[in-house]
């Protein structure tokens, strides 16, 4: 806390932290001075000059958003020249605006007009001349809209662009009156512009504004507006959602809160229009001969009891199965869970997180005792080194991802480890690009390389490292191979680059790791994410702030499923199913016989469907998953669905695995309940009702409890999302301290042990979360693909996402701003190769491998390396996972996603 | 008429038509010396700029993209370096330019009619080449010889005590001259 100052504004006296600005002072002490170019995210412009205030000793007027405050200073805000200087500014601006209003933005601009009563004409001096201007409109984006003659010329767009999001798209074109802001060469659709709208929401007049929905919306007639936390992504954005006529039509970025302090994403601000859209499911829909026919509640409740229960006192309690969801809530999840384990009476429950994060936890568990990310959003922006690997957190994470150009603009040594360019890249200091899967020889050559060259942490190592010294030498003896000409034949990279990065890692004060999919979703995934940890404990780069290892989250609420226990291996809190004191206290607190909680260990996500196949699970309840889409080679997971006796699945749209469902229930989207999600960072975020259900859609935990009662089992008492909050405090150790009303203006990060525990913004301070507390090395070696390029099957696919889409594209392509940006499959493929098989840029293209095929369109770039193919995994047009395999990572059972070997051809156009 | 390939290297979305821009393909070839000399030069925007319309004689279209992709220099930072100088051409001009002086002096003593007419005389607009390649007119500020006003500038060449007609008629001299 820096020092605090006294001053005083127009005789009040104010203390305010030295060299904070003026005018944000003025503002925070409830002193109005009029403003248009200032911004509190943005650096001091200077540029609309309302900001005029007297400095006494000082000269003429001083504009208060270009100044510090300091000791004794003494300030007038409002006299009669300065509020004359005002309004004469504000005329000359006025003088060449279009001051047509159409009601669809708040207009800063209007708002001082009326102020200083110039909204009357006869108060003006000068005629207004913008229609001279003949000021251009740009309205070839997708998402906004920009006229120059509403523009004020106050540099909000392009510090947003540039200062908060990092993108820098935005410039100035031509001068004086007659200059007006352009993306790239003055055509906004051709820049690269990403859409995230971070302009639109700071720009105060409505030069720039939205588009989507531009036709529908009237802020006058706008109902409510609900804070709520963002369904796509791990960040967690707090959304202000906007709702007219029972729908909603804008979302804007809660500013001043973590995580996001109102930055959002492409997908997060104009995403929302699924929630109104017509293909929502609405009633309970049971298959008969072959069709689905709607039914009542009443009707397809009673049917899944009557064969869950069949199938039970038939086969066993073993022969069920569930998903739960990662883009339900936290309560929806933990009685999900608490079903499974009640009224299936097994530990067969699993969720995406297999898919995605599941080596990176095993790993994480293993070596520091805590699977989670270490550290805080902002703490991307301040670490003096940061490490992404297997990450494109641009496109995946983009909120994240501003942190960390935030960061980079004021030193952060960005090194980027990707085989597919990223636009990181452009912002990293080093890019290493290894071949596909070669991770751990990369990490190893990197780690001698910091022990060769004395940059490891000693003391680190012997205070903080199970085993101390001993331990080391043996990662030391293991990684002596990897010598960086074995590490440049292995990985294709080449010394100087791994060698360079490793020391800037090393040497850096603070260092933070962000993993990804890249490094997980691997046959190795574990060793490799290993490897990793292992570089972070010799050097020492955790247990401080700033520095350790975080694996951002997939989906909004991934973390929080994990944590309230939809696990086959661990009850709420991270707490193993064997362990029998905590089965003791469940069994009390969910008042069943302690004899019913079942404590081995269960199926995970693929080991379901395979048991599926082999017919030793017979019934499924799937509960917002799409197994049909994300699960490896998908011809196989459609015969283990067919294979099913039951099969019940809960979700907002259909699906690609509705169709094998027996029964199919409407369910309740983010945006009509109530409940948690949990972040990345571990923060506990509020989800709140904004819009009622379509039809007679019910949220997921309200179905769930009725299945269970019916079944003749009860999961609880709840009159609404808290009442199982609450439980879930007594169930879960780290969420014990978190409430509703203590997350009702921001979220609190866990481990949170109780009502006065603030939260914890960095794990591993006082130690890693081990038996011992220390944290363990695990030496690996790098081991070759079982599944390599062959003369056959030539080239290695990766597969990933991309920033318009999200995961199976249930929710996102119903949205016409990100359809608008990219709806359609294509598979990137390096120019030489595109050459070498007399293909042409934008030529379909069959992929196939004996799992199976696809057709997609081929796009000739240098993104990727010769012989390495991408594409995004989100359109059912091109299913990539009829392409991948279930050779699952023998510690965490993830599949392999990102290496699948592939022929490549040309499509034949039938007819000519 | 040139088509324009997106950059490759950026976030991937769907392809949008190709932009149609009206100007001749340049050889961009001729660019790669001046990239190699100012790449990692701090401060290099200008002369960047300025090289390129050496070669060209303007800045080409193609050259931002090229210049973009290979300095790392955003386009919408060239782009609004380019249009806020006047040194800076956006389009070909002609073998010929008339540069009218719109001073004060020059104001004073009506200007306007000058260009008024030369607009009129090769029908472009202020700033605008001529179809056939011969003429570029442009407005500048002072030319330095006021006393003359109002005067205007071709190759190099001076013409004072201007009226519409007079200029009109210089240029027509002019036209007729390449002609023989």
């Amino acid at each position: 806390m820096s020092q605090l100052v006294n001053l005083t504004i127009d005789g009040k006296p104010i203390q305010a932290p030295e060299g904070a600005n003026l005018l944000q002072t003025a503002l925070d002490n409830g002193i109005r001075i009029p403003f248009l170019c200032y911004h509190r995210k943005l650096s001091p412009t200077g540029a609309c000059r309302m900001c005029v205030t007297r400095i006494k000793g000082q000269k003429g007027l001083v504009m208060a958003c270009t100044v510090q405050v300091e000791e004794g200073m003494e300030v007038t805000a409002f006299d009669d020249e300065l509020e004359s200087a005002r309004k004469r500014t504000l005329e000359y601006l006025l003088a060449e605006h279009n001051e047509h209003y159409d009601g669809t933005y708040y207009d800063e601009f209007w708002y001082w007009i009326q102020h200083y009563d110039l909204d009357i004409p006869e108060n003006r001096h000068y005629p207004n001349i913008y229609r001279q201007m003949h000021y251009p409109v740009d309205d070839t984006s997708p998402i906004l809209s920009y006229n120059a003659s509403k523009c004020i010329k106050c540099f909000r767009c392009i510090k947003a662009c540039d200062e908060v999001q990092g993108k820098n798209v935005l410039s100035f074109s031509q001068r004086g009156i007659a200059s007006y802001i352009v993306a790239g060469i003055d055509h906004w659709d051709d820049s690269e512009c990403d859409g995230c709208g971070e302009c639109v929401q700071l720009c105060p007049t409505g030069a720039l504004v939205e588009k989507p929905h531009r036709e529908e919306i009237n802020l006058e007639r706008v109902e409510k507006t609900v804070r709520t936390t963002c369904p796509y992504c791990g960040v967690g954005c707090q959304l202000l959602l906007y709702v007219q006529n029972g729908k909603i039509v804008r979302a804007d970025g809660v500013e001043g809160i973590p995580p996001n302090d109102g930055r959002l994403c492409v997908k997060g601000r104009f995403g929302y229009d699924y929630v109104a859209h017509p293909d929502r499911l609405t009633h309970p829909l049971i298959k008969k001969n072959g069709t689905f026919e709607k039914a009542s509640w009443d009707e397809a409740l009673d049917l899944i009891a009557r064969k869950f229960s069949e199938i039970r006192k038939r086969y066993g309690t073993q022969a069920l199965g569930g998903y739960g969801s990662a883009k339900c809530t936290n309560e929806d999840n933990y009685l999900f869970q608490k079903f499974i384990r009640i009224a299936f009476g097994n530990n067969n429950l699993d969720y995406c997180t297999r898919l995605c994060h599941a080596s990176t936890v095993t790993a994480m568990l293993k070596s520091l005792g805590s699977g989670a990310g270490s550290n805080s959003i902002e703490d991307f922006a301040q670490t003096d080194c940061l490490f992404i690997t297997g990450n494109n957190m641009i496109e995946t994470h983009p909120v994240t991802a501003t942190f960390v150009k935030n960061g980079q603009y004021k030193g952060t040594r960005v090194i980027v480890c990707d085989p597919k360019w990223t636009k990181m890249v452009n912002y990293a200091d080093i890019w290493l690009q290894p071949k596909l899967g070669t991770d751990v020889a990369l990490l190893n050559g990197m780690i001698r390389v910091i022990i060769e060259e004395g940059l490891i942490g000693r003391d680190f190592i012997c205070n903080w490292v199970d085993g101390g010294m001993e331990a080391f030498e043996k990662l030391r003896e293991k990684v002596s191979g990897y010598t960086p000409e074995e590490t440049e034949r292995i990985t294709g990279v080449s010394p100087d680059k791994f060698m360079e990065a490793a020391r800037i890692y090393a040497r850096s004060a603070t260092a933070m790791i962000a993993t990804g999919m890249g490094l997980s979703q691997q046959q190795v995934g574990t060793n490799m994410v290993f490897s990793l940890i292992n570089m972070m404990l010799i050097t020492g780069q955790v247990g401080k702030e700033h520095a350790g290892i975080d694996p951002p989250r997939g989906q909004n609420n991934v973390q929080g499923v994990t944590d309230i226990g939809v696990s086959p291996i661990n009850f709420p809190g991270y707490i193993p199913v064997g362990n029998q004191d905590n089965r003791r206290k469940l069994a009390q607190l969910w008042d069943v016989p302690f004899e019913d909680l079942p404590d081995k260990p269960g199926l995970t996500t693929v080991e379901i469907m395979n048991a599926a196949y082999d017919g030793q699970i017979k019934g499924m309840y799937i509960m917002g998953e799409n197994p049909m889409m994300t699960d490896p080679n998908l011809n196989h997971t459609g015969e283990s669905l067919q294979s099913l006796e039951f099969l019940v699945v809960q979700d907002i749209f259909h699906t690609e695995t509705t169709p094998y469902a027996d029964v199919i229930l409407p369910a309740a989207s983010f945006a009509e309940k109530e409940g948690t999600f949990v972040n990345s960072d571990r923060r506990v975020l509020r989800v709140r009702k904004a819009v009622e259900k379509p039809g007679l859609a019910q949220e997921d935990w309200r179905i769930v409890d009725q299945i269970a009662r019916r079944m003749g089992y009860n999961v609880g008492q709840y009159e609404n999302a808290r009442d199982i909050f609450e439980e879930i405090r007594q169930a879960t150790p780290i969420l014990a301290g978190v409430t509703y009303d203590r997350i009702e203006h921001e979220g609190l990060q866990w481990p949170c042990p109780d009502t006065s525990h603030p939260g914890t913004p960095t794990l591993f301070l006082e130690g890693f979360k081990t038996s011992n507390g220390l944290g363990i090395l695990n030496p690996v070696d790098y081991t070759p693909q079982t599944e390599p390029a062959s003369p056959e099957y030539p080239y290695v696919l990766n597969t990933g996402r991309m920033l318009y889409q999200y995961h199976t594209s249930t929710m996102s392509r119903r949205n016409k701003a990100l359809s608008d940006f990219a709806n359609e499959s294509y598979v990137l493929m390096h120019p030489g190769d595109v050459r070498a098989n007399g293909f042409r840029d934008g030529d379909r293209i069959r992929l196939s491998n004996p799992r199976g095929q696809l057709q997609t369109t081929v796009r000739s770039s240098q993104q990727v390396k010769p012989g390495e193919l991408f594409m995004p995994f989100h359109f059912r047009e091109a299913l990539v996972n009829k392409l991948t395999r279930s050779d699952l990572d023998p510690d965490s059972r993830i599949p392999p996603y990102k290496f699948s070997a592939c022929k490549v051809e040309k499509v034949e156009m039938s007819g000519g | 008429m040139l088509k324009l390939k997106a950059n490759i290297m950026r976030v991937q979305r769907t392809p949008r038509k190709e932009q149609q821009i009206d100007q001749e393909p340049v050889d961009l070839s001729l660019l790669d010396s001046l990239i190699e000399k100012y790449k990692h030069k701090k401060g290099n925007l200008i002369p960047l700029l300025q090289g390129t319309q050496d070669l060209y004689g303007y800045v080409p279209y193609e050259a931002f993209l090229k210049l973009s992709r290979e300095t790392g220099i955003p386009l919408n930072e060239m782009y609004g370096v380019a249009t806020f100088y006047t040194q800076f051409r956006l389009n070909p001009v002609g073998k010929h330019i008339i540069k009218v002086c719109h001073g004060t002096a020059c104001h004073v003593q009506d200007a306007e009619t000058i260009t008024d007419a030369l607009e009129d005389a090769l029908k472009i607009e202020d700033g605008e080449t001529t179809d056939d390649g011969l003429f570029t007119l442009e407005s500048v500020a002072c030319l330095g010889c006021c006393s003359l006003a109002p005067v205007m500038m071709i190759d190099g060449n001076t013409y004072g005590k201007l009226t519409g007609k007079k200029a009109v008629k210089i240029v027509k001299e002019l036209k007729i001259s390449e002609r023989n």
